[in-house]
């Protein structure tokens, strides 16, 4: 096998990664600091996917410019959903792990909702579209540049919050809360205010991740499952919680899925994926980067 | 307390409202007991693409018609209303054989239709076949139907070793002028694109074809590139995928995004969907597995095209869709001269010759032995038929042109 070819697959590989660490980074922020285990997040993504469609395609507005639309509007969305459902939960006072039992009950039901309103909206046809699916040259090698996007934003919002979260005020608090609820009660943090604001941003990357993702694949009401799997592996793999272990961890099933399609004759990706997921557990149990 | 007695004397009233609306609307259109034909189509899931383009519009299409037209004529009983038992089977098998079972025993109802895509028509062929339905698949394509023989199912699409074969035909005749010389394949990891991969064996070896790379990828796949750069390195000048929809319009895109542009490019499930060509900015001479399209001289094939415009506001696909109407249309005339006798129907489906929307139909051990494999081109907006020739509506053009 030449060079060229293998660098290839590197960096097609990294640039898959890329995506599957930006499809992880809402699941991550909920699921992994809040323990709202939150399986309606590719649904999210589906809408936010949809949302740039029309924009798109109905009023012409630039693609990467929607999401400046459909962040704000699943921040707000999750605001009220979390003021609506979530923080009835929370009120309760309930442990963390009926906590996320009853967070994953609530979002089946939102996945159901979602899927369905989407079929009513947009009916079951394929939908999409092309932008920048233009080649780009590199070191010899030709990429296309939307996936290059994608990847890069993934890198940039997660390292950009993981220094909020180490660096802030607000970051300490979210950390706190995830320690120790009542702990950062007694220390001044407004738990439900802080819970809130962090659904709601899980909301907004979930969607902004559709956004990025209708660049590159067609949409159907029904494309959200997979992504939730996908980014429910990463987190876990990665360590609950850490963004950096989440963006490792995608990289890694990246290229492992990229390999494997290139050698194996038959379908090995998802044995491969699930087998590195079980290593890595069983010699870090808390994921690559956990504590 | 009084606002819930309120609540409840208020449903009460609007029930019986309903229901009385409901008698008197039924008597006015009544014309007969309605024919109840039974089937799950998926709604939802990852099957609702499919089974929304090219089964469900068609058969809603249909019994609007036939309930303009006074409903359903079934001999010795007149004219009576068609009435659907439909249900969403959510892309799932077991759910599917479920309802079927339901519908067979149940709902005893008059007729079947069948189910959306291969996977499904397996599971629910033997429930058809135990309770003696005949049921007509407009979307189930596979070898393996051949060895099971269920007696009362039938196939109306062209089946794997004959589309091979047309596109063997195809690609020989290109090779003989001169325009390609070397073949690469790729085809999806899925009981489809397997079943077409191996069929294709037979057929491209008999044509001489060269082919110099294969490669097959999961379903689901989300990066073609290095896939498609293996073929451009290998320099394929005919490119043959065995895909289903979403890696057919992921390696097209990919194809476009890494230069790779071979003179001959052939895709398959999804390259007649009217979204294809609207995708690729015309798809201008992308080739792909084809059945009909709306300049067939079939008797009633451009009425056909224009009541699916018309209904739906959509086109219909130039695969699959005109054989799901070809498949009711068949019914239709077996219900007209024998009546609901479903084993009547049965002798009347295996030894009768059916003009169709998709042209002459005649089943032979239960597969469609007229409709020939066909290969089509999108040009200037059609899905033009370029094979076989006889039937060709346009001819082949190939070199294709630089990705719009």
């Amino acid at each position: 096998m030449s060079p060229s070819v293998v660098f290839d697959l590197l960096v097609a590989g990294l640039i898959t990664g890329g995506l599957y660490a930006l499809v992880a980074l809402g699941l991550n922020l909920q699921y992994g600091l809040m323990r709202v285990l939150n399986v309606a997040h590719g649904e999210f993504l589906m809408v936010g996917g949809y949302l740039t469609y029309t924009l798109h395609t109905a009023w012409g507005v630039n693609p990467l410019l929607t999401v400046l639309v459909t962040g704000p509007a699943a921040f707000a969305a999750g605001l009220g959903l979390h003021r609506l459902l979530y923080a009835r939960m929370l009120r309760a006072g309930e442990s963390p792990e009926h906590f996320a039992s009853q967070s994953l009950l609530l979002s089946f039901g939102l996945l159901f909702i979602l899927q369905n309103g989407a079929l009513l909206l947009w009916s079951s046809d394929l939908r999409g579209y092309s932008y920048l699916a233009e080649p780009l040259r590199f070191l010899g090698a030709v990429f296309p540049a939307n996936r290059l996007l994608a990847a890069a934003l993934a890198l940039l919002v997660s390292i950009g919050f993981y220094v909020f979260l180490r660096t802030t005020l607000a970051g300490t608090a979210i950390r706190a809360l995830m320690e120790d609820q009542e702990g950062a009660q007694l220390v001044g943090v407004d738990v439900r205010r802080v819970h809130a604001r962090c659904f709601a941003a899980g909301l907004a990357m979930a969607t902004v991740a559709g956004s990025l993702v209708s660049m590159l694949f067609e949409l159907t009401p029904f494309i959200g499952l997979p992504y939730t799997v996908t980014a429910l592996v990463v987190v876990i793999l990665g360590g609950l919680g850490n963004m950096l272990g989440s963006v490792l961890a995608g990289l890694l099933l990246g290229l492992v899925e990229t390999f494997s399609v290139q050698f194996a004759t038959f379908d090995l990706r998802v044995i491969v994926s699930y087998t590195v997921l079980t290593l890595v557990l069983l010699v870090r149990p808390s994921g690559l980067l956990g504590r | 307390m009084t606002k819930r007695i309120g609540r409840r004397e208020f449903l009460t009233v609007g029930a019986a409202g309903v229901s009385a609306a409901a008698v008197l609307r039924g008597r006015a259109a009544a014309q007969g007991k309605p024919v109840r034909i039974g089937y799950t189509h998926s709604a939802t899931g990852p099957y609702s693409v499919g089974s929304g383009i090219t089964q469900s519009p068609n058969w809603a299409l249909w019994a609007d018609q036939v309930n303009a037209r006074g409903g359903l004529a079934v001999k010795g009983e007149g004219r009576r209303p068609v009435e659907f038992l439909a249900t969403d089977d959510r892309s799932e098998i077991e759910t599917a054989v479920r309802f079927y079972e339901k519908l067979c025993t149940d709902d005893k109802v008059d007729l079947l239709l069948p189910p959306w895509g291969t996977a499904m028509n397996f599971a629910v062929a033997p429930v058809a076949n135990k309770y003696g339905y005949p049921m007509i698949g407009p979307t189930v394509s596979s070898m393996k139907l051949k060895e099971l023989s269920f007696p009362y199912f039938y196939a109306i699409l062209q089946q794997p070793d004959a589309m091979m074969a047309a596109f063997a035909g195809l690609l020989r005749e290109l090779k003989t002028q001169g325009k390609i010389s070397k073949v690469g394949l790729i085809y999806v990891n899925d009981l489809f694109g397997i079943e077409m991969f191996n069929a294709a064996a037979g057929p491209f070896k008999a044509a001489r074809l060269d082919v110099v790379e294969t490669r097959n990828y999961p379903l689901g796949v989300k990066d073609l590139s290095p896939v498609m750069k293996a073929l451009k390195a290998a320099g394929v000048d005919a490119f043959v995928g065995l895909t289903y929809p979403p890696d057919n319009i992921l390696c097209t895109t990919q194809a476009k995004e890494n230069d790779f542009n071979p003179p001959v490019y052939i895709t398959a499930v999804g390259t007649a969907f009217p979204f294809f060509r609207d995708r690729f900015k015309g798809a201008e001479g992308v080739m792909g597995i084809a059945g009909w399209n709306p300049k067939v001289k079939h008797p009633g094939a451009r009425e056909y095209y224009e009541a699916h415009v018309k209904k739906h506001q959509k086109e219909p696909d130039r695969w699959a869709s005109a054989y799901a109407y070809a498949s009711v249309q068949i019914l239709e005339r077996c219900v007209a001269e024998v009546g609901l006798d479903r084993k009547r129907i049965k002798d009347m489906l295996d030894a009768t010759d059916f003009s169709t929307v998709v042209g002459p139909v005649r089943f032979v051990k239960g597969i469609n032995a007229t409709s020939p494999a066909m290969v089509g081109q999108w040009q200037r907006g059609e899905f033009e038929l370029v094979w076989p020739k006889d039937l060709a509506t346009s001819a082949p053009a190939v070199p294709k042109p630089a990705w719009a």
